[in-house]
């Protein structure tokens, strides 16, 4: 991107964004197999979007974020194909026109940022299959999933933080 | 970093609306289920079988030593509830026994013909939904080792969904609590049919019961041949809840295996063509040896 560098970042540190967003949607299908967790995992790849929109949007495009989606719809066998890439997309865009107010803040304004978000997230996904299917359903995993996400989100949210810091030195 | 960002926005604006019309196009075309698609499915999981694979490996073994430090803690309890499940056991073998010998001559007597032999396979579930939506699972099985659509997918404890997409080495099974899920079941001890409709709860429903006498709690659920989706008689689960005046209209079962923590599965194959449509339904092929755990009998 022109006159976009500020630092000096290699390519492979460079790909850091996108390799944590394609392992969340991998981490999202991948069996864990513990004993307390249910059929929902938390939508690791929202958190990946959510803080690379804020922090490194240009490391994590558009099209890579369509892509990412759509990885997520393909291994999660989601009947309709294109909504995670869709939902991804705009809180993507969401994010990046409110990012002033976001970044770097301190951690429970990021945090409350990412609630709105998954909620926004979590509601688009379940009026887009209630849509499409044509048919009432019942948003009880969609909130499931939310609530679990924002409760998630400190640990990955700080491991990011983390990988920004190691790989993408700010000036 | 102030400069670079009108022009971020500029370019922002040029991909975004391409690729939010070609969101919106995909979720169409899925809905018109285009057959495309459906290939493009088989294409991705067949593609990410491998890698999956290869990462689900670890995760199982880290897995596996929670699961053992679990174990330990309850290896007591634990112990003492197998001595009276094994107990109880024994008991049924013995009436196991004597209805094999009886069925045996039954059948003699009746000179019917010896059941067909079924295929069978074992796959290891390598990516799970995940979702809110979708309740199907990816297996690293395909029709390489014979796998086809419409066949049943089993645990040892009982039925948990049917094959519909298959690849070369990967297939993925529609889980019973699947809002597509319909299955046909009867209530084992009346007889009563029904059918089994998941709607992505952990416990589906107990859809067109015509006798409301038939549900009672703890009864058992099995499947029911009609339709020819699945052979009579395989475990299904329970029914956990039944309509009450103040609560749901409808009755629940809760399937015997825990659907949300499925780790090996067994593909079966009863020879039914099913309802699918014949050109949907490939004739398995002869299995490969390769795997370990594939058994025929």
């Amino acid at each position: 991107m022109p006159g976009a560098p500020r630092s000096e970042i290699g390519l492979p540190a460079s790909l850091v964004p996108v390799l944590t967003a394609v392992l969340a949607a991998i981490l999202t299908v991948i069996p864990l197999h513990l004993p307390s967790f249910a059929a929902i995992t938390p939508a690791f790849v929202l958190m990946t979007v959510y803080y690379w929109a804020l922090y490194r949007p240009e490391l994590l495009p558009n099209l890579v974020v369509f892509l990412v989606g759509l990885l997520l719809d393909f291994l999660s066998g989601m009947p309709y194909l294109g909504i995670s890439a869709l939902i991804l997309l705009l809180v993507r865009v969401a994010v990046m026109l409110e990012q002033r107010v976001l970044v770097n803040r301190a951690f429970p304004v990021l945090w409350l940022g990412f609630l709105l978000a998954s909620l926004g997230a979590g509601a688009l996904e379940w009026m887009l299959v209630c849509g499409l299917r044509g048919a009432f359903l019942t948003p009880r995993s969609f909130i499931f999933q939310a609530v679990l996400t924002v409760a998630c989100f400190p640990p990955v949210g700080l491991a990011l933080a983390r990988l920004d810091r190691a790989f993408l030195v700010r000036d | 970093m102030r400069l670079a960002a009108p022009m971020r926005i500029a370019a922002v604006r040029l991909t975004l609306p391409l690729l939010i019309l070609a969101s919106i196009g995909l979720m169409l075309l899925s809905k018109a289920d285009l057959a495309g698609l459906d290939r493009a499915r088989v294409v991705v999981d067949d593609a990410m079988a491998p890698l999956l694979s290869t990462l689900v490996q670890p995760v199982d073994t880290v897995a596996g030593g929670v699961r053992s430090v679990e174990a330990m803690a309850t290896i007591y309890s634990e112990n003492n509830r197998l001595r009276e499940e094994n107990a109880r056991l024994l008991q049924w073998q013995e009436v196991a026994h004597r209805l094999m010998n009886e069925n045996a001559e039954l059948r003699s007597l009746a000179k019917l013909a010896p059941e067909k032999p079924l295929f069978q396979v074992s796959g290891q579930v390598i990516a799970d939904a995940g979702g809110a939506f979708a309740r199907t699972v990816l297996i690293n099985v395909g029709r390489g080792e014979g796998v086809a659509r419409g066949q049943a997918a089993m645990t040892g404890e009982g039925l948990i969904g049917r094959v519909v997409e298959v690849g070369e080495r990967a297939a993925r099974v529609l889980l019973l609590t699947d809002l597509n899920s319909r299955i046909p079941v009867a209530i084992e001890e009346s007889g009563e049919h029904a059918v089994l409709a998941g709607d992505n709860s952990e416990q589906p429903k107990l859809l067109y019961v015509s006798s409301k006498s038939a549900l009672k709690v703890g009864a058992r659920i099995v499947t029911q041949g009609s339709g020819g989706v699945f052979p009579p008689g395989l475990p299904v689960g329970v029914i956990a809840s039944t309509p009450a005046p103040s609560g749901e209209e409808v009755a629940r079962v809760e399937p015997y295996t825990a659907l949300s923590r499925l780790d090996y599965v067994r593909i079966v194959d009863y020879g039914l063509a099913g309802v699918l449509p014949q050109s949907m339904v490939p004739a398995p092929k002869a299995p490969r040896p390769s795997r370990g755990n594939d058994a025929k009998h």
